[in-house]
């Protein structure tokens, strides 16, 4: 069968009532999640997991999980238009000038522009998701254990470097991960490892509890921490007007959604990236083309929809490395190639060949739920948004009860408790010793598959070690692994320099502003408020 | 009080790799025949001895290099965290002991009053969830949660 063929099947799969319903779903619990400052895509991604144990096809229960993120992206420009505090990482720049242009009334055209430019960059990258995934894995086609033991190498090392200020704290993570993965008795020989003649270790730790305490639960807790401390004060919102984004205005920011979707493209596909990069070199791409960069900051319609175009235009090439090579490009693509696995998927090029109208299924339920998103945005926008001032201790409870029973769903056993409550606790002192979590997730989702590998190469070349040296692909991955790791962090490194810079400009502008109004206040010019 | 945590981490998981480092041995046994497969012992030796170059690059970059990360533990502002993971561990006992439905509706309102909220709808929203969760697993997904000893589940 041809790929033209596996598309159309896969087509005729995702327009089933179904499909349509679960990406829906998924849209506006993205845009919720998204949209509380707080929470985020990956605890979405986490309450929904254990439901979609529920689907009767593993490509819904993706295409449901791929519909919160794409949600989550926009979703977190919501709180960042109408409380100036971005719902997710990726909308920081939305801040800087969604929250001006809020304040001159324009509110219901920035949210306008904020759903025109998200769903624009993220059929612009689902668009090269389909049309470049089938061509990468039929280059890599004749890739074996060795090179897919590389692979899993590059993904941990890109991910450790990258997250976080410090290269051995993400090592450590990445190295504990393996370590956490290798606990209970190995699939190979059988033998226990490290179980201390424990029940509760005896069969392992599970991927879902792991994500639910280590991500989830420390969310939560950190939130009713902050809630409880600040005695539950909610931030004032800013009422939404009636008056939309005109077909010119859209016409206006078309060539700043093309430009950062084009840029946000390319660097969600380098693995270890991830939006949070992408928003701040798009913004500062958007101003450098602009013919009003004196706006931007101020209340730039451009300056909106480059970050938003960007965020989302992430989603789907992050998902170009996830499916082509089973390497996730961020945390949350880490997320998604646990829940891959947790439902018999191998992402990597094999699976083009094998479950060819699966993964054609995923990539065409991305394009599909960012059309969706225009309609959901635009109908729930409105009530999403009252969410954000709902107390969190409303909240809070309900999102707790939800992971106990996920994580107790995993296996039906209640050992999975024991080990979420220790895993949190765990958790919290990584907190405290600012350490991150995302290399470790990533550490026990690619164990098996290293060590798979591993043992498979090995027996192949008669416990040759230097067989991954020996191989030119697996020793150029290797290589690649390296270099890629020194440029990324080099790179990082300048882009948290200008993300500083940036926020330090906008905050120094604030500042001057309201010395400003307390000069004219004092003048006689203005009466106080 | 002032965490150095480049410090704390390489003196936490330098001790805790090195310690299992010399249990491996111990905690994981090479397979009675020989089946041509590498060691079960190699890949949790990796991570160990990597861990434990890591913590102690860590420990020479706070020491010597001077290079650290502060955080300000403030026992007044991480208090309620600490607290609320306790009633989670609680909270797991009790799903164990108690069951799903019968843990939340203790530990919750406890929960609640400590996080200040006094308005009814919270609780109520709270224990129709707890309900509504262990239901929607039951009939929906076919897992049972613990039930109250006599109750099903």
């Amino acid at each position: 069968m041809g790929d033209f063929d596996i598309i159309l099947q896969a087509l005729g799969q995702v327009l089933s009532f179904t499909n349509i319903a679960v990406i829906l779903g998924g849209l506006l619990l993205g845009i919720i999640v998204g949209c509380i400052p707080g929470l985020s895509v990956t605890l979405g991604i986490i309450l929904l997991l254990p439901l979609t144990y529920g689907f009767s096809s593993p490509d819904t229960a993706i295409i449901s999980l791929l519909a919160v993120y794409i949600g989550g992206m926009y979703g977190g420009s919501i709180s960042a238009i109408l409380l100036n505090s971005p719902g997710t990482n990726s909308a920081i720049a939305t801040t800087f000038d969604g929250y001006p242009l809020a304040q001159q009334g324009k509110v219901k055209k920035v949210l306008d522009i904020s759903l025109f430019a998200s769903v624009f960059g993220g059929m612009f990258s689902a668009i090269l998701l389909l049309l470049f995934s089938s061509l990468i894995t039929k280059l890599v086609s004749s890739f074996a254990s060795t090179e897919y033991f590389a692979l899993a190498i590059l993904g941990i090392s890109l991910l450790a470097g990258v997250s976080g200020d410090s290269l051995p704290k993400g090592i450590i993570s990445g190295l504990l991960g393996i370590f956490i993965a290798c606990i209970g008795a190995d699939a190979v020989t059988g033998v226990l490892r490290f179980t201390f003649d424990s029940r509760t270790l005896r069969y392992g730790i599970d991927m879902l509890p792991a994500m639910i305490a280590f991500i989830a639960l420390t969310q939560v807790v950190l939130k009713l921490r902050d809630f409880i401390v600040h005695k539950g004060e909610i931030q004032d919102i800013t009422k939404i007007d009636n008056e939309g984004l005109t077909a010119t205005e859209a016409k206006s920011i078309v060539p700043a959604c093309l430009r950062s979707s084009t840029i946000a493209s390319i660097i969600g596909a380098m693995p270890g990236v991830g939006g949070g990069v992408a928003q701040f070199m798009c913004y500062n791409e958007a101003r450098r083309a602009s013919k009003r960069p004196q706006d931007f900051g101020k209340g730039s319609y451009e300056g909106v929809a480059a970050a938003e175009s960007s965020n989302n235009a992430v989603v789907g090439s992050a998902m170009i490395p996830l499916l082509t090579l089973g390497i996730p490009g961020d945390g949350v693509t880490a997320l998604l190639l646990g829940a891959f696995i947790l439902h018999g998927i191998q992402p990597g090029p094999t699976m083009f060949t094998k479950q060819g109208v699966v993964a054609y299924s995923i990539i065409l339920g991305t394009l599909i739920a960012n059309v969706a998103l225009i309609a959901v945005g635009l109908i729930f926008t409105r009530a999403v948004a009252k969410i954000v001032q709902v107390k969190y201790t409303y909240l809070a409870p309900i999102i707790i009860l939800f992971c106990f029973a996920g994580a107790f769903a995993a296996t039906g056993n209640t050992k999975e408790l024991i080990i979420t409550a220790g895993l949190l606790v765990v958790s919290y002192l990584f907190v405290i010793l600012d350490f991150s979590v995302v290399p470790l997730m990533l550490g026990m989702i690619l164990a098996d598959i290293m060590e798979m590998n591993f043992v498979t190469s090995m027996m192949s070349y008669d416990n040759d070690i230097f067989i991954f040296f020996k191989r030119p692909i697996t020793a150029c991955i290797l290589v690649l692994t390296v270099i890629l790791l020194i440029s990324l962090m080099k790179l990082n490194k300048r882009i948290n320099a200008l993300n500083d810079a940036q926020v330090a400009e906008m905050a120094q502008r604030d500042l001057e502003e309201a010395v400003e109004v307390e000069e004219a206040i004092e003048d006689g010019k203005f009466e106080a408020p | 009080m002032k965490i150095k945590t480049n410090l704390w981490t390489g003196i936490i998981m330098g001790l805790f790799s090195l310690l299992l480092l010399i249990m491996l041995p111990e905690q994981v046994k090479l397979p009675a025949y020989d089946s041509g497969a590498p060691s079960p012992r190699i890949l949790p030796s990796f991570a160990l001895i990597g861990m434990l170059i890591s913590s102690v690059i860590l420990i020479f970059q706070s020491l010597v290099l001077k290079k650290e990360k502060i955080y300000e533990f403030d026992m007044k502002y991480e208090l309620p965290a600490i607290i609320v993971i306790a009633m989670l561990c609680v909270f797991t006992a009790l799903i164990i002991n108690v069951g799903y439905v019968a843990a939340a509706f203790i530990v919750f309102p406890i929960m609640l009053f400590y996080a200040g909220e006094r308005k009814p709808f919270a609780y109520i929203l709270t224990l129709v969830a707890a309900i509504a969760i262990f239901y929607m697993f039951r009939s929906v997904l076919n897992i049972s949660l613990p039930a109250f000893p006599g109750f099903g589940g």
